[in-house]
């Protein structure tokens, strides 16, 4: 193995931490988006109820304040009959009364009601007297509806003690007219009507807030006006009446209807809209927020990736390259002593017996001499062109590496199927160690021969540990010296005199 | 720079790019722009709810238009209508009476020249003879919707089960009363204006003169006035008819007043109840001296009108509501006969398919358009001013304040200061 393999491995464990860091700075920017998406949410949420119940219950007011200005206008024009004398001097039921006097004194009163009431839209406007007698203008279905009753039952509306007045709408099951009922005296009663219908222009709601419903009850919540005429005289539908129980004035909003009561005299002004409607704009923000934030998160994670990348990569280079300054024999691109002495320990200490290893040690024959000669930038050519020589001879499952100053050894890990081919391998790679010496020699001065020496150990059978092979790879090569160099030598423990070969 | 500073100037430019599209731009919002125009009318009850009922149908096919309503009955109407044709603020639609176009309009010019949208109002609906009753000087003041006539509405279950027939002359009419007297039951009834044309058609019958001459004058003098101040004395002190002060509406229902002289389109809103409860309403002939000359000395008119103010600034909305009101079967089912029958052919066609040219409306329309002696109505004869001065010399008479013959001169003398009457009628 060359040491790129171990270089890869600290870039790895680099890269990992990369994605480590870009998961964690994901995982915190997702988190932290959902935290604030929630937040941003639920107070938009609270913010935009209050702000939805606070202007409905705005309208309310302002409808309560129409209505309120409306009847109170009405009660003003009914007062302004008490302005002519006669109105509330006359008793029509007097038998004393002279009938043509009286005659002349109705017309009196009928012009002036006449006068007060001529730019309203009023059904009625007339005084009622105990004989049912009446001055003014009565319609015709005001008097088929109390019929000879029309006294009694007009009286029966006042409810108001301190000004002898009073409200009343649903006379006969009639909710399409509105009465107010004035006490003139013991046998007289001044009464306006309109038709609620008049009340559209009192409860006429902004266009933005065309759903609103907006009604008039009475005291028992029955439906005194609603532009939907088909429902005048109804009880308030049960889902609006259960959300104002025993309430007069309150807004109130949940997660099907908002509902605001405000009192109007003995009446209720209740405006009310389902929340999925007058909220819809939640929904809509809602997904907006979710958006944005899932844009900002997509955004966050991109950048994250940008900036590990231009953190990781100076890092990676720097660390590549420190990795490879600690490992590599700088001269000759392989292994340095302690780095395959670590990897090849390693590696044989985790390597079963059944596996084939073998130990080369190579030492250049004479390689002061070469210096000498040649000089030492010649020596470290040799030195650089035997890197070379192991790279191209060996694979990179193969550990090289440079143990001394003209001293290399490899760890040879090629997988064979039977000990004979892996000796026969061993025996080739060898050869050509060596031809690669001749030749690299024979292309040069021709003054000077250079040559290597080997020795080869077998794992298992020579030894069991880094140290018990480099033993006895060290005293075959010590035999291959001793041999007359330039030759390999497979170790023997038995004879240590075997295996020793010439070129 | 290099490449990173690149990206990141490039990405600093999108996001600055995209705080420049979030600056705050004001929020407009739309609303939708509604013509307002107004609508006045008089009537009863009926009348209101079915027009509010009609006008709500009509916004609803135009929601770009809203319309005002105003509406009173009738003595109300016509001081209000007064008080605002005086004074600039009439309604852009208005329903008029006949003898406003004389009083408002006497050059044509005080309603708009409905001609002018021809384009909108589907005048052809209307016979050029019909529409002549709404021009002046030449000019399309107003539209009638139906004509109108005095009517004899006689309860005949009531008549029957005192076993009197259904008077045709005055005679029959008086013995009526020798019957129902007795059992506190009118033969007769009615409001003041109803009082005074009945008043009118027998003065007319017995006299022999018209109230009005060919140029508009009053032509009656003293001397017809005290035959009409007598027989409304003799009507009242026989009690064939309650006085016109003590009329009232549930008498009507109760069977109090066994018939009523009215108006053909207040037909239904007199007896809607009484004939809902069973009892049998019939629309009698005009009363006379001789069933053969009944309709002499009554007067048919357009039952109403409807004008435009000339001064309306949404003239194309107003039309569209008037064709509306004048040719929609929208409106004319909701109206079917209450103002008479109809005199747009179209809405005349779609009542008649749809069997609503029916009942006692229809009857007492029948029985105007039959009779070949009633006459056109001069308006005149319609002023409030002018019936209600004859009731109050009437009550002089009755309350033993004048004589007929003091009544009916001071009568004369006072309709003089107001009115034109012929030279020698005044005196």
């Amino acid at each position: 193995m060359s040491g790129k393999k171990n270089s890869r491995a600290s870039l790895r464990n680099i890269s990992k931490a990369q994605v480590l860091m870009i998961l964690g700075f994901g995982f915190i920017v997702v988190a932290a988006v959902i935290l604030v998406s929630s937040l941003a949410i639920r107070k938009t949420d609270e913010v935009l109820k209050n702000k939805v119940i606070s202007l409905t219950s705005s309208l309310n007011v302002q409808m309560k304040l129409n209505m309120d200005s409306y009847l109170s206008r009405m009660e003003t024009i009914a007062t302004l009959a008490f302005g002519e004398s006669e109105a509330y001097t006359y008793d029509a039921t007097d038998p004393n009364n002279d009938e043509y006097e009286a005659i002349n004194t109705e017309k009196k009163i009928s012009e002036r009601l006449f006068s007060l009431c001529i730019m309203e839209n009023f059904v009625d406007y007339g005084i009622v007297y105990r004989n049912n007698r009446t001055v003014g203008k009565i319609s015709n279905g005001t008097s088929t509806l109390f019929g000879d009753k029309i006294f009694s039952e007009l009286s029966s509306m006042i409810s108001r003690p301190r000004t002898n007045d009073g409200w009343s709408t649903g006379y006969g099951n009639n909710f399409k007219r509105i009465y107010y009922v004035k006490k003139v005296h013991e046998n007289a009663v001044l009464f306006i009507s309109f038709y609620a219908s008049e009340l559209d222009a009192v409860f006429d709601n902004p266009e933005t807030l065309s759903d609103m419903d907006i009604r008039l009850v009475n005291q028992d919540k029955n439906i005194i006006y609603s532009k939907n005429t088909e429902e005048l005289g109804s009880p308030l539908p049960t889902e609006i009446s259960s959300r104002i129980e025993g309430k007069i004035s309150a807004s109130v909003l949940d997660n099907e209807y908002l509902v605001s009561l405000d009192s109007c005299g003995g009446w209720f002004v209740v405006c009310s809209i389902p929340t999925p409607i007058i909220l819809n704009e939640k929904n809509e923000m809602t997904t907006y927020i979710y958006f944005t934030a899932g844009v900002a998160a997509f955004l966050a994670v991109l950048v994250a990736l940008l900036l590990s990348y231009r953190i990781i990569s100076p890092i990676r280079k720097t660390v590549s390259s420190l990795d490879d300054k600690a490992r590599i024999d700088l001269l000759t691109g392989i292994l340095n002593k302690r780095s395959f002495e670590e990897y090849a320990g390693n590696c044989l200490a985790n390597s079963l017996e059944s596996e084939r290893h073998a130990l080369i040690i190579l030492d250049i024959d004479n390689f002061k001499g070469v210096n000498d000669t040649l000089g030492h930038a010649y020596g470290d050519k040799v030195l650089e062109k035997t890197g070379e020589i192991l790279r191209s001879t060996f694979s990179d499952d193969d550990y090289l590496g440079r143990i001394g100053g003209d001293e290399f050894c490899i760890l040879v890990n090629t997988r064979f199927d039977s000990s004979d081919k892996f000796d026969a391998f061993l025996l080739e790679k060898c050869k050509e160690l060596s031809s690669a010496y001749h030749e690299y020699y024979s292309g040069r001065d021709g003054d000077y021969k250079i040559s290597a020496s080997m020795g080869v150990a077998l794992w298992p059978d020579n030894g069991r540990s880094f140290e018990e092979m480099y033993s006895a790879c060290d005293s075959a090569l010590y035999r291959s010296k001793k041999s007359g160099r330039d030759t390999f030598t497979f170790y023997d423990a038995n004879t240590e005199s075997e295996g020793t070969e010439n070129e | 720079m290099n490449r990173f500073s690149k990206l990141i100037a490039l990405a600093l430019s999108a996001v600055m790019l995209l705080l420049s599209g979030c600056t705050e731009d004001p929020v407009v919002r739309k609303q939708t722009n509604q013509v307002q125009i107004t609508l006045s009318w008089w009537g009863n009850d009926s009348r209101n709810e079915y027009t509010i009922a009609a006008v709500q149908r009509f916004e609803k096919l135009h929601p770009e238009i809203k319309v005002k309503c105003s509406y009173s009955e009738w003595s109300g109407y016509e001081a209000r209508s007064q008080v605002q044709m005086i004074s600039g603020t009439e309604a852009d639609v208005m329903q008029i009476n006949v003898g406003w176009l004389a009083k408002y309009s006497p050059d044509g010019n005080g309603y708009y020249d409905l001609e002018k949208l021809a384009d909108t109002v589907d005048l052809s609906n209307f016979s050029s003879e019909m529409l002549d009753y709404g021009r002046r000087n030449g000019v399309l003041n107003a539209i009638p919707i139906a004509m109108n006539a005095e009517t004899v509405y006689i309860n005949k279950s009531v008549y029957d089960s005192f076993g009197v027939s259904v008077p045709q002359t005055w005679d029959d009419l008086f013995r009526a009363a020798d019957v129902f007297r007795k059992h506190g039951i009118f033969a007769l009834a009615g409001a003041s204006k109803s009082i005074w044309l009945y008043c009118i058609a027998y003065a007319e019958q017995q006299t022999g003169k018209t109230f009005f001459t060919d140029n508009g004058e009053i032509n009656f003098s003293a001397g017809e006035f005290k035959v009409m101040i007598e027989f409304y004395d003799r009507l009242v002190k026989e009690k064939v008819i309650p006085k016109v002060e003590d009329f009232q509406r549930f008498n009507i229902d109760n069977g109090a007043y066994a018939g009523v002289v009215a108006w053909v389109s207040d037909a239904l809103n007199y007896y809607k109840g009484v004939i809902e409860k069973g009892s049998e309403i019939i629309a009698a002939g005009y009363t006379a001296d001789d069933p053969s000359k009944a309709g002499s000395g009554w007067y048919a008119k357009p039952a109403t009108l409807y004008a435009l103010s000339r001064n309306t600034e949404h003239p194309k909305e107003a039309a569209m509501l008037l064709d509306f009101m004048l040719n929609s079967t929208e409106w004319a089912e909701l109206q079917g006969v209450e103002k008479g029958i109809p005199l747009s052919a179209s809405v005349r066609k779609y009542l008649d398919e749809t069997g609503k040219l029916s009942g006692l409306q229809y009857e007492a329309s029948q029985v105007m358009e039959n009779n070949k002696l009633i006459r056109p109505m001069n308006s005149v004869i319609e002023d409030s001013a002018l019936y209600e001065t004859f009731i109050d010399a009437c009550d002089l008479v009755l309350f033993n304040k004048a004589t007929a013959d003091e009544a009916a001169s001071q009568l004369c003398k006072t309709y003089a200061e107001k009115y034109k009457m012929r030279q020698d009628s005044a005196s």
